[in-house]
């Protein structure tokens, strides 16, 4: 009887031995990752600790629960076949703001991507830094394709659906539309998580100004299969600060209002409305994707535009075999237009844009010119003549009714 | 090609060939970059077509609507129009709509095409990378 209960002793004894080494193995193979808040704001810093097994390196994305759209053609020279693809890549799911830190050591390596300037990309700096085991979020992203084509932008169609693709495909093609998001390395990676030899590790993310509002996933990442918890935390945006959710950034309001007054004020006085002006300033100054500035401020001169044209059309100063003549032309045009926008770069956009701007100065710069003057000034004269006519008569035809 | 058109009274042939493709290629880039047309269009139809400006002002706006109209739904249906952002820039555009003519009164035109001419270059050269610009 004894010698079983002995038995029965060092069995439990060896059992509990293996029941604890479990443990410490799982303690051993489990991240800790800590926030120091839960709620911030723009332009402060998250401070972030915790702990990994020793002698690993880890890497820790943050994520915004906001998503935007992005697409990009791809019109890069295949170096294999030499042909160029024209496949265009949409994805809605790419997150307002991304950013994955890593530990110092990595530093140099994303420094040499860095230094590519505008030809750095995203799978490198993944691969070669190691960051690519935190890329997670946007790895998760949706992302649809067409094989755009001259004849389907003229049809005004983003060309034929590709097959959908598999999740391998997916993450692949997320990684340059995060490039098209965010632009430059140091929007999307920071090599500043410090590691001491205990495993234990700090860093310090500092949110952007514009960070969106709403909650914001983090995950801490040593290998592909060890990840520590999901932690969030949430932007709480002040009161003067507004969420425009295409643009995908939070800002102050009364700056861009108070841009557009000014620009669009100024634009009526010189005679030309204020998406010369607006345009390009709200990419230089806010960052606005080229996209969604076009799509936004073309909108904003309907209202002023029929209000005009309904003026006119009461006292039949409007010529509408002239007017719906070249309209008809025009809104093919405008057919056209929109999806351009989504097919080039910021790049072209920009370049393209400011030879735009170039011609139409040169315009003006000729309607400074004291031919141009004289004539106009006659012009003028005959313009305000004929309206008063116009108006006279309107007015008759009114009383008569 | 040529298109009689009456206005008040008197008649003009206009070059439909010429306007409709100019109308063509200035909607195209308009509503590619989500500008106006009208300090394009205006020309257009002075210059390029002869015809005067009191036929032109009512009637290039009303050609210009018609891209506005096609693009806005364009730039919408693509997922492209920041509704809140379009809210700020329409209240910005209403005002300056009023405050501008007012200002415009007090000004000599001249001076101001001559500002806008060179914050237009500096602006351009900005965009095509000749002046460099914070990333």
């Amino acid at each position: 009887m004894k010698g079983y209960f002995l038995l029965l002793l060092f069995v439990i004894f060896l059992c509990s031995n293996y029941v604890f080494a479990q443990e410490e193995q799982a303690q051993v193979d489990k991240i800790i990752l800590n926030l120091d808040k839960q709620v911030y704001r723009g332009g402060e810093v998250v401070k972030i600790t915790g702990k990994v097994p020793p002698g690993r390196p880890v890497y820790i994305e943050i994520a915004s629960e906001k998503k935007v759209q992005v697409g990009r053609l791809d019109a890069r020279r295949d170096p294999d076949t030499g042909k160029i693809p024209y496949i265009f890549y949409l994805s809605k799911d790419i997150p307002a703001l991304y950013m994955i830190l890593m530990p110092k050591e990595v530093e140099s390596a994303y420094n040499i991507e860095k230094a590519k300037d505008k030809d750095w990309s995203v799978s490198r700096m993944l691969l070669t830094t190691g960051a690519d085991v935190a890329y997670i979020t946007p790895a998760k992203a949706k992302v649809e394709r067409w094989q755009a084509s001259i004849l389907a932008t003229i049809l005004g169609s983003r060309g034929t659906k590709l097959e959908p693709l598999d999740e391998k495909g997916n993450r692949r093609q997320s990684m340059p539309l995060i490039k098209t998001r965010f632009r430059w390395p140091e929007r999307v990676f920071s090599p500043t998580i410090k590691i001491n030899e205990d495993g234990t590790f700090e860093a310090e993310y500092r949110l952007p100004e514009n960070a969106p509002g709403g909650t914001y996933t983090v995950i801490a990442a040593v290998d592909y299969t060890l990840r520590s918890e999901v932690q969030t935390f949430k932007v709480d945006l002040p009161w003067y600060k507004v969420y425009f959710p295409k643009a995908g950034v939070s800002l102050n309001a009364i700056g861009p209002f108070l841009l557009a007054v000014a620009v669009c004020t100024f634009g009526v006085t010189m005679g030309a409305g204020g998406g010369f002006i607006l345009n390009p300033l709200l990419i230089f100054i806010y960052g606005i994707p080229h996209t969604i500035v076009a799509g936004s401020v073309m909108p904003t001169v309907l209202f002023s535009q029929a209000s005009g044209v309904y003026n006119y059309s009461r006292i039949k100063f409007i010529s509408w075999k002239l007017g719906v003549g070249v309209g008809l032309a025009m809104m093919v045009g405008g057919f056209i237009g929109p999806k351009l926008t989504e097919m080039i770069t910021l790049e072209q956009y920009k370049f393209l844009f400011g030879w735009v701007l170039i011609i139409l100065a040169a315009i003006m710069l000729w309607q400074t010119t004291p031919g141009y003057i004289a004539k106009n000034q006659k012009e003028q004269a005959i313009l305000k003549e004929f309206r008063r006519r116009a108006e006279e008569a309107a007015a008759k035809k009114r009383e008569k009714k | 090609m040529y298109m009689k058109i009456e206005f008040w009274g008197q008649e003009f042939k206009a070059n439909m060939v010429i306007g409709c493709i100019g109308g063509f290629l200035i909607a195209v880039a308009s509503s590619m970059f989500g500008f106006g047309g009208g300090p394009f269009v205006v020309p257009l139809m002075t210059v390029l077509m002869g015809l005067p400006m009191y036929v032109v002002v009512g009637s290039s706006l009303l050609a210009i609507f018609f891209n506005t109209l096609m693009a806005s739904s364009r730039h919408f249906g693509l997922g492209n129009t920041d509704l809140v952002l379009f809210a700020f820039m329409a209240a910005g555009a209403i005002i300056g709509g009023f405050l501008g003519p007012q200002i415009a009164k007090r000004l000599n035109p001249l001076w101001v095409k001559r500002v806008a001419v060179v914050g237009l270059t500096i602006l351009a050269l900005m965009l095509i990378g000749v002046i460099p610009t914070p990333r």
